[in-house]
């Protein structure tokens, strides 16, 4: 490896150490921006895009666009017709927004999307699709006007953007906690015969329990999944995954 | 249910093993076209599969449907011997680091919950068998999967293109965090595996108790 590649490595090495240890959302932006700074991109965006009736600036994770650019994106619609984005639901490998490819005469509005894009500085840029176990997710798109786009670079960026999305959606989206059982099990065996439509005194009799134990086993477990009623409580039980039947 | 395959019980999986190698030269030499791993007997397999290979074999029913391999790196292994270039400084090796690698699923499996399995299995595993740590070569579209499914992942080296796709090595680490994230994901059981007959540990099996559930 030569020199200068190690120095790519280390660069994008240190901002995925740097990166998953920020707090806050805006945190990313800024260590982003910086270190895409070093190969001359100076806005990116990080957002899912849209399906059906959804509305892109609701997609939007992170960005660091001009402000009239924004503005005029959305107002335009012009998602729709990006090459950008287009491309980035054909592809999982990343590429160049000059590689986008569309018909100058057949979508006029995605050569006018290209040359305003250029308006506000952004002459070409480095897309990556970010793919989950569904398919697309989001895409990390970076663009500027002097962009150092050897292979070494591109694959710092590429990267760099992948950690940048994940903590992006770390931060924003916070997984949930895995969900500790609420019940014990004598509750869930008790909770399932109900489900089955068993009377407490059935129960009694299966368990090998008085049936007020039962009752008390309800009250418990209608207590602990916050129900109404014991009919409450075996619709909540099965919706946890607390009681299977 | 995923099953671990070692030296110890390999005897009682000899016509799986024989379909594994089968389906691995259907998916990775015809499907993705990886003819440097092309036999004229139509199985694929390499140095690395060895007796001290273990496999995770996905069966249904005695049908293979998924699967993946480790490999010590104690040993000479494929970041070693074929993709030192992908990393930057030293290759990994250590006794309670060990390498993954050819990940497989069946054609009609992809859409469903096999890969989660697959992945919980590895974390598992090691997590059992006292393994720290895997390295593995990565198609670089898979690493944000990895991140969804809470695996944290330590690139060793920049991405570059291997048969015209970004690859690149990795490390990843062994977490009861990363095994609680995808069985969440995928409402997996406390355990994924299937295991018979005895053999030895991989490395210490004090350390990790299934959780209760």
């Amino acid at each position: 490896m030569t020199g200068q590649s190690v120095d790519y490595g280390r660069g994008a090495f240190e901002f995925i150490e740097r990166v998953c240890a920020l707090r806050s959302a805006t945190d990313v932006v800024r260590l982003f921006h910086e270190a895409l700074g070093r190969f001359g991109y100076e806005t990116f965006i990080i957002t899912g895009l849209p399906n059906g009736g959804q509305r892109f600036e609701q997609l939007v994770l992170l960005k660091h666009w001009p402000a009239g650019w924004f503005d005029l994106y959305t107002r335009e619609g012009y998602i729709l017709d990006d090459p950008v984005a287009v491309q980035c639901r054909r592809t999982v490998e990343p590429f160049e927004w000059a590689s986008a490819p569309y018909d100058p005469q057949r979508h006029p509005r995605s050569a006018e999307i290209m040359r305003r894009a250029a308006d506000f500085g952004m002459t070409n840029g480095l897309c990556v699709p970010i793919h989950g176990f569904v398919g697309l997710e989001a895409c990390v798109s970076a663009g500027g006007s002097d962009l150092d786009l050897s292979p070494q670079a591109k694959a710092a960026v590429h990267l760099m953007a992948i950690y940048a999305c994940n903590r992006a959606r770390q931060l924003l989206a916070p997984l949930a906690e895995p969900r500790k059982p609420l019940l014990t099990s004598r509750e869930r065996e008790v909770m399932t015969w109900t489900a089955m439509g068993k009377s407490a005194w059935e129960i009694g009799c299966i368990l090998r329990i008085s049936a007020p134990t039962v009752n008390k086993h309800v009250a418990s477990a209608m207590h602990k999944l916050g129900a109404a009623n014991k009919t409450h409580a075996v619709a909540r039980a099965i919706e946890r995954r607390e009681v299977n039947i | 249910m995923i099953h671990v395959i070692t030296a110890g019980n390999r005897s009682l999986y000899a016509s799986e093993l024989a379909q594994h190698h089968l389906i691995r030269h259907e998916i990775f030499v015809k499907e993705r076209g990886w003819s440097a791993l092309d036999r004229p007997d139509g199985r694929e397999l390499d140095g690395y599969d060895t007796d001290e290979t273990i496999y995770l074999l996905a069966l249904d029913e005695g049908r293979v449907v998924g699967g993946h391999r480790l490999f010590p790196t104690t040993r000479p292994h494929m970041l070693s011997e074929v993709f030192p270039a992908l990393v930057a400084q030293k290759v990994p090796s250590a006794p309670d680091v060990y390498e993954w690698s050819r990940f497989f699923i069946v054609r009609e499996r992809r859409s469903g919950r096999t890969y989660l399995r697959l992945m919980a299995a590895v974390q598992q595993l090691c997590l059992e068998e006292g393994i720290s740590s895997i390295t593995a070569v990565i198609e670089m579209w898979w690493l944000p999967r990895f991140h969804e499914a809470g695996f944290v992942v330590h690139p060793l080296g920049l991405p570059q293109p291997v048969e015209g796709v970004a690859t690149a090595a990795v490390m990843i680490e062994i977490r009861e965090e990363s095994l609680a994230r995808v069985r969440q994901l995928g409402d997996l059981p406390a355990s994924v595996l299937v295991r018979r007959g005895d053999s030895p540990p991989l490395v210490r099996r004090d350390g990790y108790r299934l959780p209760v559930q």
